[in-house]
């Protein structure tokens, strides 16, 4: 990556968009702080993930930003209600349950909450994913091609649920994707070419 | 992350069975540690009880002037139980016609301290045991001294000038074997009846003791404080009797080598699927990053997991580790005619120690590397752990292998060569591996499809296969070496004691009767052990220094083994007796005019003689100057005549000298005796077939002890087999999910995985026997003392076994692989 010079405000939506190995990923990693630029800083809600160590930065992204993957990123070994509350068991919230229950109802699947990844349709994990990462009330969220791994009815189900979702929370969502009706859903978009944000 | 969190993480992953291999791998290396060690442990306890009859004590102090009064106040303060016993040559007379030399032992109240005496009413009836000694003013007899005398029980005989009634036949007593010329039949009688007989005078020569029976601890530290030097000397099992000691040592040794290699093999299994488990939670590591989890809680949930984990394979190991040694007790309950003794607490501790020990050491490194795992992995696959800690984890595992091995064997010459032989076995069988999966890759090329696409897979995943290899190699040469060392263990101690070997010893033959004797014999048995003269003499001087300065010069005071002023038995012979063998000097000609000795070369090197020195013997009162003229070695435990010394025939020729053989008798033909003591009443019989019985069932039981401690061993290889199986088992999953994709057939892939693993085997086994065939001659010449020795048919059977073994595990472990749909596990990849 090189010159990169991007601010996005709270409750904005930005798409981040590139030919496959333009470095749209890396910046997404940078920008959740899952990774670390070589030189440059970073700010993430008034925190310079720069200026912080692993655990520190780990300690930020448990307290302010939620993720959707590709491949969804469900431990298998738990149930969709498991893996919901996964992120308020590790800031040691006492009862992360009625709050997981609720988020994975408002996405539909108040019924499968028992279910283990295995044995859900590619939509429902993601569904179970979204479910994940606005059960901890984020003020950021980070996706990763969150349609990439879906047909394109399923996909389009998945998008409205995450703009549903992100604009009752008021999260702030940034999102890399290939798929351009998703990125006609943000309010910006951001083109990267070889390193570096050409728009 | 909280315990509570942790734990439920756990189970959760314990539904998922991925923690399972790691428990299992980590109960059965705990387990197996302590069933081993539960059963050696028990049964070398009962090993050493049972010698220990041998001694009828377990330590005792000997010496050849009475037994100070503070040696037995400092045993009853220690709480170390003591009997006296008193042991002298004597005459018996009956009226005024006959008499007979009788080795007399009078014994204080308490003998014997370990085993029991045997006695019966009659002579040559069977014996009864007893808890008694004689009562005062009487004694029991050996069987053959009855008709020798020509008495009855009830009679009474003169031993000095005290009539004694003799009370009872004396059948057997465990310490007889201790000194097979304690020469003359015995006579047992009371230490309090001793005096009254006044055969004890100034310059008698009397072998007093004392027999101390305790705590382990509590005799080593009585040794410790008591001033044995220089007229006492403390004996246990192996100083006082040879055969009996380095049986055992050598037990000792081969039992503790299986437990070792046991627990070698055991850490490896855990570590692999520590390994295995770690690889399979990087995923999970790098989801947990994301959602907040900091290296920090990771660390501390994955110890605490760790923890929990090693806790329940402790509680399970050990809990499985004794029901199998129970099981493995009961089993051979028929085959184990002894009574195990409580087992100490030392097995279990091992066990537990093992299981922690094995957690840190193996399988800790591969989970701490886990906090290292990038977040970035969840979108960036390639990104596995930073790079990091390799030395970490090896010299983790090598520490941990090292610490285990001293604590377990508590030897550090067995450890020292185990590890050399290791180092040096995984450098060799690294190169070799590459080697072979080289030639192998190149020689598939022009093969079959599916040995193609087995050879290829092997050379492309180098660096596993080569470990791989290793792994099965090591296994499979400690199977290797185990049975060698079995084997030629076991020949050699069955070779101890030859099926025909003299059972009777007959001394105190007259000159006159030696003619006729050797031809009763030869009638009967078919043969006769050699007839040897025999005089009794006693050094006292070396190259013009006094015996008594000599000896303090050149043994230390607690030195074990024969003294120089010892009075022995003395012989000559012209020619070099059969089994005996020049080692230093040469044998002198028949027609030999000199006065010459030839010594035994163990007895000499202990004294500090070599050839050429002078030695000055006092013979029945008269002094005789002789030269070393040549040093021998000979087999102490081949149970024929030996001796220490041997002159030259012309040097002793004019001395009156009584004569020795020995013979072999079965059981059934007991009653030739009677026949025999009748024509010949002087001779005195030494029976030692009981002796020999005790040896066998000694050695019947090691080798009992062995073969199932293999037995464990052998499994604890295939624990490892599966575990490295199941290590590269998603590897494989995934290559082979492609293969089909692209359209082989099942056939196609089960071939190719049948070749993959029968090379592997092949290449492996070919790596274990020259391993296997090195470490033991290293083994056998350093540790065992045997002669080293190749063996040609291994290098066919190592490698078969190699294939077979592999195979047989390998396609058991990957029989999903083939029938899992590829499209099932190619989702999995993503």
């Amino acid at each position: 990556m090189e010159s990169i010079d991007l601010e996005i405000n709270a409750g904005e939506t930005v798409a981040i968009v590139g030919a496959s190995g333009s470095g749209k990923t890396t910046l997404l990693g940078i920008l959740a702080g899952l990774d670390l630029p070589t030189s440059g800083r970073v700010y993430l809600v008034g925190e310079e993930l720069t200026a912080l160590d692993e655990e520190q930065r780990a300690r930020v992204r448990g307290e302010q930003v939620g993720f959707v993957f590709q491949t969804f990123q469900l431990l298998r070994s738990l149930t969709a209600l498991e893996n919901v509350m996964l992120p308020g068991e590790l800031r040691g919230d006492g009862d992360a349950q009625p709050e997981a229950l609720r988020v994975l109802d408002k996405v539909g699947l108040g019924a499968r909450t028992g279910h283990y990844p295995t044995q859900l349709s590619g939509g429902e994990q993601q569904r179970v994913a979204i479910a994940r990462a606005f059960a901890s009330r984020p003020n950021v969220l980070f996706a990763d091609e969150p349609t990439g791994n879906l047909d394109t009815a399923t996909g389009q189900r998945i998008i409205d649920l995450l703009f549903e979702l992100n604009a009752e929370y008021a999260t702030t969502l940034v999102l890399v994707t290939h798929d351009d009706r998703l990125a006609s859903r943000c309010e910006r978009v951001v083109e990267i070419v070889a390193g570096r944000i050409t728009s | 992350m909280s315990i509570k969190l942790v734990l439920r993480l756990a189970w959760r992953d314990w539904r998922g069975g991925e923690l399972g291999l790691l428990l299992v791998a980590l109960m059965l290396a705990v387990g197996t540690v302590t069933a081993v060690s539960l059963f050696v442990d028990r049964l070398h306890q009962a090993l050493i009880d049972e010698s220990a009859d041998f001694l009828a004590a377990d330590r005792r102090i000997s010496g050849s002037r009475p037994i100070p009064d503070e040696f037995r106040l400092a045993a009853s303060a220690k709480g170390v139980e003591h009997a006296d016993t008193m042991s002298f040559p004597s005459m018996v007379f009956v009226g005024d016609d006959n008499s007979q030399l009788v080795s007399v032992k009078a014994v204080g109240a308490g003998y014997p301290l370990r085993g029991v005496l045997k006695i019966a009413d009659e002579p040559f009836a069977p014996g009864v045991p007893t808890s008694d000694i004689p009562a005062p003013g009487e004694v029991w007899l050996d069987a053959r001294l009855f008709p020798a005398l020509g008495i009855r029980p009830g009679d009474s005989i003169e031993v000095g000038v005290a009539p004694l009634k003799v009370a009872k036949v004396l059948t057997s007593e465990p310490d007889r074997g201790g000194s097979m010329y304690d020469l003359g039949p015995r006579l047992l009688m009371r230490l309090d009846d001793v005096p009254a007989t006044q055969v004890v005078q100034p310059g008698s020569r009397i072998a007093y003791r004392l027999l101390l029976r305790g705590a382990e601890s509590d005799l080593e530290s009585l040794k410790a404080e008591l001033p044995l030097a220089p007229n006492y000397r403390w004996q246990g099992i192996r100083e006082s009797s040879p055969s009996i000691g380095s049986a055992l040592a050598r037990a000792e040794s081969f039992l503790l080598l299986g437990g070792l290699l046991g627990v070698l093999l055991a850490g490896v299994a855990v570590a692999l699927s520590a390994h295995r488990y770690a690889l399979r939670h990087y995923d999970h590591v790098g989801i947990l990053k994301t959602l907040g989890a900091t290296p920090n809680q990771i660390l501390s949930g994955y110890l605490m997991l760790l923890l929990a984990v090693g806790s329940a394979a402790v509680v399970l190991g050990l809990t499985g580790g004794a029901a199998l040694h129970l099981g493995i007790v009961a089993l051979l309950q028929s085959l184990i005619p002894v009574d195990l003794p409580m087992p100490s607490a030392r097995p279990f501790l091992l066990g537990a120690a093992t299981g922690l020990i094995c957690a840190v050491a193996f399988a800790l490194p591969p989970l701490l590397h886990l906090k290292n795992v990038s977040p970035m992995r969840v979108i960036r696959r390639d990104l596995g752990a930073a790079p990091p800690s390799q030395y970490l984890s090896y010299g983790a595992a090598v520490a941990g292998s090292v610490g285990l091995l001293i604590w377990y064997s508590g030897s550090a010459s067995l450890t020292a060569w185990t590890i050399l032989g290791t180092v040096v076995v995984l450098l060799v069988f690294g190169a070799l591996a590459m080697l072979l999966l080289r030639g192998g890759r190149a020689v598939g090329m022009q093969a079959g499809s599916g040995w193609r696409l087995a050879l290829a897979g092997l050379q492309r995943r180098r660096r596993e296969n080569v470990a791989q290899i290793l792994i099965f190699g090591l296994a499979i040469m400690l199977l290797l070496i185990l049975v060698l060392l079995r084997s030629s263990l076991l020949d050699e101690w069955q070779g101890q004691v030859p099926e025909d070997a003299p059972n009777h010893f007959v001394l105190n033959i007259v000159p006159h009767e030696v003619d006729e004797l050797a031809t009763m014999l030869d009638d009967f048995t078919g043969s006769h052990g050699g007839l040897f003269p025999m005089i009794r003499g006693r050094i006292v001087a070396a190259n013009g220094v006094d015996a008594d300065a000599w000896e303090r010069d050149h043994q230390p005071v607690d030195a074990p083994g024969p003294r120089l002023q010892s009075e022995r038995n003395l012989t000559w012979a012209a020619d070099l007796p059969d089994d005996n063998q020049v080692v230093k000097g040469r044998w002198w000609s028949p027609d030999e005019a000199r006065a010459l000795v030839s010594l035994e070369d163990e007895y000499a090197q202990s004294l500090g003689l070599d050839v050429g020195d002078r030695l000055r013997f006092d013979i029945a009162g008269r002094f005789v100057e002789v030269e070393v003229a040549s040093l021998r070695r000979l087999d102490w435990e081949s149970m024929r005549p030996n001796f220490f010394i041997i002159f030259a025939p012309q040097v002793l020729s004019d001395f009156p000298a009584t004569y020795m053989t020995s013979f072999h008798l079965e059981r059934d033909e007991k009653p030739f005796l009677n026949r025999f003591l009748a024509r010949f009443p002087t001779v005195t019989v030494i029976e030692v077939d009981a002796i020999i019985a005790q040896v066998q069932s000694i050695i019947l039981r090691v080798t009992q002890a062995v073969e199932l401690v293999l037995a464990l061993v052998v499994a604890s290889g295939c624990l490892v087999l599966v575990a490295s199986i199941q290590a590269s088992r998603d590897g494989r999953m995934s290559e082979l999910a492609l293969v089909r994709t692209l359209g082989g057939s099942r056939r196609l892939i089960a071939g190719s995985l049948v070749a993959e693993f029968a090379a592997l085997g092949l290449f492996a086994g070919t790596v274990a026997v020259v391993g296997a065939e090195a470490t033991v001659a290293i083994l056998q010449s350093q540790v065992f003392e045997l002669p080293v020795r190749l063996h040609p048919w291994l290098w066919l059977l190592g490698p078969v076994i190699g294939s077979v073994l592999i195979l047989i595990v390998g396609t058991l472990g990957t029989r999903g692989l083939i029938s899992t749909p590829p499209v099932m596990v190619l989702r999995g990849l993503d």
